[in-house]
């Protein structure tokens, strides 16, 4: 019944967004009334999903999609987060966003009428692309042929908490750019001289930028601590699918404050808000057309693929199409100088655009190579890792200085202050890595890291006066989110460089002796038997100068329903080092264990937190 | 030159839609790789019967006659789906000898299953631990395998079959 009404209520939302379509193409309908139908048919498709979620709650096997992805003795969580933890489900909160994004943009104030019925449009236009494909290849509201009382379970690597809250957000972050391309194809089409469009394609590119950091790093963090798969970051082919509109977002929200008065790069920002949605339906396609191989892995089919290689082709060649024909002029030439404010910008743009494309040819290299030459190869960290970082230093150099520089000027306040604290600290990080255990990439990051960490303390100290109100948040937050950067780089360079990574193989009750007097022993293995898996863990205690610090577990589950292992890596978290522990095989009574040091990792997170936070105010900012 | 510069990303898009269209439709799926088994020698087996612990079969009873070989499992929804089929393509070649393997299983609700659903094996050998379908290159149920007289495996399908894939793939082979 609710697989009835879930596709009744697909199919309504989408003839409410055709019908959307159709008043502006022959203006018959008032502006209010057009406002009304847009936004039903957005509640439409949310009644939609909610009747997906509302399936799987209930256990209804008679819904092929629930049949396929759930099991009656999940906890209630994992029912409503397995909606979108399979390839249908998920397409159709993908949908429900696009429709989101358009609702919430109906009621964007500031907007001319003219100009918000067209964006709307073309938003109901990239709606209706994506729930056609929905309909016809991807239904999560088949009927199931076979009666069945049970289901086949949901990927027990996805029961996990972060499952319920990893993939919205992403969406939410993807997805976001739609609105931002709709926009930009307006401002296209009405060519309106006045700027008024700038401040609200910052905020929502914004918004979808800070969607999409925390999405990513959720996934990271769920790869870490829960996956256990020993790191953050792999260079999966979807992780740099992500990655590509978020530094592309990164490019847009950055040259879009260079857009003040009349210095504007129309044709740039507009170029950049059709290349953050081209991305994010690029990525899409990848994951879902499965022709790359990588942990996200969906249920394939060559049709679903075609289908949206055709949308990714339809929509990204119209917006460079329309972009050809109707670019924006530059109304003024750009006060380009050796070093200010401008300049800094487009060089930040330029190299993150090279970024980009570096990850974009490293991603789909692999596809090219294997239709020229039939052989197949996969790219991965080290070409990514000797490509992309180098590229990004000069623009992390830049960053630290950047938001001091002048608009109008080559004249930087207080030079002497920031070159003498540049020298200072390189020869403190340079004889400190000496000392200890130089490494040229390690010695750099760290430079890089402090560097950009103190010279925004410096800005913030030398040019704003410190008052506690949101107004002092406001002018130094590119100061705060630069610090964030900061600390991420520093959580990368130690976390990565300065890894340590032992081996044992050891009995019950043997201890281990890690560095600076960390001692683990090796207490027990327990097994337990949970509702739906079977628990081995291995117990360690943790003890420092002989004294009992903490107790962690790692082990592996078995899981009954889809009869596979995954494995739960053991972590004691410190603000200065996590220790990981990875539980092996067994060979006669002793086990095979993995223990890595891994040092600030906490920076990586704290890094982000704070750049979230930076992006939640500068969408709050007027 | 300004012209030139606004169309690349016209043109890089066509090469990559090009590209990929091409890689699709050559339906490459890295999911899916050639089996590295196909027109090889089966591998060596000894497999005991669900119903007689005394009765075994070894990979050269198979010689000299076509085999299919079908791993299933009781747990297996996509098995069910299939399973009638089975009994279509014995009747369409009642000389084929079809070895059903009962894969990571146990053994009641293996015989119940096959009480449930019917019986089209010829012989019905169990897999309790997987070792058999670990050589077979087994990774989701269910899968067929077709022998040839030499032992040669000259078909292989992953997934359940279908009626499609019998009228053309498999009884163009026997």
């Amino acid at each position: 019944m609710s697989s009835l009404l879930g596709f009744i209520f697909l199919v309504l939302s989408v003839l409410l967004s055709f019908i959307t379509i159709a008043s502006e193409i022959y203006r018959k309908l008032e502006f209010k009334n057009f406002l009304i139908i847009s936004r039903a048919s957005t509640i439409s498709i949310l009644f939609s999903f909610l009747c997906l979620v509302y399936a799987f709650i209930i256990s209804d096997f008679s819904n092929y999609n629930v049949f396929q992805n759930s099991h009656s003795d999940k906890p209630l969580i994992y029912k409503i987060a397995g909606a979108w933890g399979n390839h249908e489900g998920s397409i159709l909160l993908w949908i429900c966003t696009i429709s989101l994004y358009g609702f919430f943009f109906s009621f964007q104030l500031n907007v001319e009428e003219n100009f918000k019925r067209l964006t709307l449009a073309i938003q109901h236009t990239l709606y209706i692309f994506f729930s056609i494909f929905v309909i016809l290849t991807s239904n999560p509201f088949l009927i199931n042929s076979i009666n069945v009382n049970q289901g086949l379970g949901l990927n027990p690597i996805l029961q996990d908490p972060a499952l319920a809250i990893h993939p919205p957000l992403l969406y939410f972050g993807y997805v976001g750019y739609s609105l931002v391309f709709s926009f930009a194809i307006a401002v296209l089409l009405k060519k309106n001289t006045n700027n008024h469009w700038v401040p609200i394609i910052k905020k929502w590119s914004l918004i979808s930028w800070t969607f999409l950091t925390s999405g990513i790093a959720l996934g990271s963090y769920w790869a870490y601590y829960e996956l256990g798969w020993g790191g953050w970051w792999f260079w999966d082919p979807v992780e740099n699918i992500s990655l590509m509109p978020w530094i592309a977002g990164l490019a847009l929200v950055h040259s879009l404050f260079m857009a003040r008065g009349e210095r504007i790069l129309k044709k740039w920002i507009i170029f950049l808000s059709i290349l953050c949605f081209s991305l994010s339906i690029f990525g899409t396609f990848l994951v879902r057309s499965g022709i790359l191989t990588s942990v996200h892995s969906f249920a394939t089919d060559a049709s679903r693929g075609l289908f949206i290689l055709l949308i990714f082709f339809l929509i990204t060649g119209f917006g460079f199409l329309v972009f050809l024909i109707r670019a924006p002029e530059n109304e003024r030439p750009l006060d380009l100088m050796f070093i200010n404010k401008t300049s800094a910008l487009i060089i930040n743009n330029v190299l993150m655009m090279i970024a980009t494309i570096t990850i974009l040819l490293g991603t789909i290299y692999p596809i090219f190579i294997e239709i020229l030459t039939n052989k197949r190869i996969s790219v991965g960290g080290p070409y990514f890792n000797s490509t992309v970082i180098p590229i990004l230093l000069p623009g992390f150099l830049l960053m630290s200085i950047a938001p001091i520089l002048s608009w109008q000027s080559n004249k930087i306040k207080k030079t002497k202050l920031y070159v003498f604290s540049f020298l200072l600290l390189s020869i403190i990080i340079l004889a400190q890595s000496y000392f200890t255990n130089f490494n040229t990439w390690g010695f750099l990051g760290i430079l890089l890291g402090t560097w950009i960490i103190v010279a925004s303390i410096i800005a913030i100290i030398t040019s704003h006066k410190l008052v506690l109100s949101f107004k002092y948040l406001k002018n130094i937050n590119a100061f705060i989110a630069h610090i964030g950067v900061g600390i991420l780089i520093l959580g990368i360079t130690f976390s990565s460089i300065f890894k340590i990574e032992n081996n044992f193989f050891i009995e019950e009750g043997e201890e281990m002796k890690l560095i600076d007097n960390t001692i683990i022993k090796f207490e027990e293995i327990k097994i337990t038997n949970e509702s739906n898996f079977q628990s081995l863990r291995a117990l360690f205690l943790i003890k420092k100068n002989n004294k009992k610090t903490a107790n962690i577990q790692a082990g592996k589950n078995y899981y009954f329903v889809s009869k596979t292992i995954t494995t739960e890596a053991g972590i004691y978290h410190d603000w200065l080092k996590d220790i990981y522990i990875v539980l092996g095989n067994q060979e006669d009574n002793k086990w095979f264990l993995k223990i890595y040091i891994n040092p600030l990792v906490s920076f990586i997170w704290i890094g982000i937190v704070i750049m979230i936070f930076a992006g939640i105010i500068g969408v709050i900012k007027k | 030159m300004k012209k030139i510069i606004m169309i690349t990303p016209l043109i890089a898009l066509i090469t990559i839609c090009s590209f990929v269209l091409i890689y699709i439709l050559s339906e490459r799926n890295p999911q899916k790789p050639p089996s590295s088994l196909i027109n090889k020698n089966i591998p060596s087996f000894n497999i005991y019967n669900l119903y007689d612990e005394n009765k075994t079969i070894k990979n050269s009873d198979l010689k000299n006659k076509y085999t299919l070989i079908n791993f299933f499992a009781s747990w297996c929804a996509p098995c069910k789906v299939e399973h009638h089929l089975f009994f279509k393509i014995k009747e369409d070649n009642p000389d084929l000898f079809i070895l059903g393997i009962n894969y990571k299983d146990n053994e009641i609700d293996a015989k119940d299953y096959l009480i449930n659903e019917g019986n089209p094996y010829s012989f019905v050998g169990i897999d309790a631990n997987g070792k058999i379908g670990l050589d077979f290159g087994v990774f989701g149920l269910p899968e067929t395998f077709l022998i040839n007289n030499k032992g040669e495996i000259i078909f292989k399908h992953i997934g359940p079959i279908t009626e499609q894939i019998i009228y053309e793939q498999i009884n163009p082979l026997l």
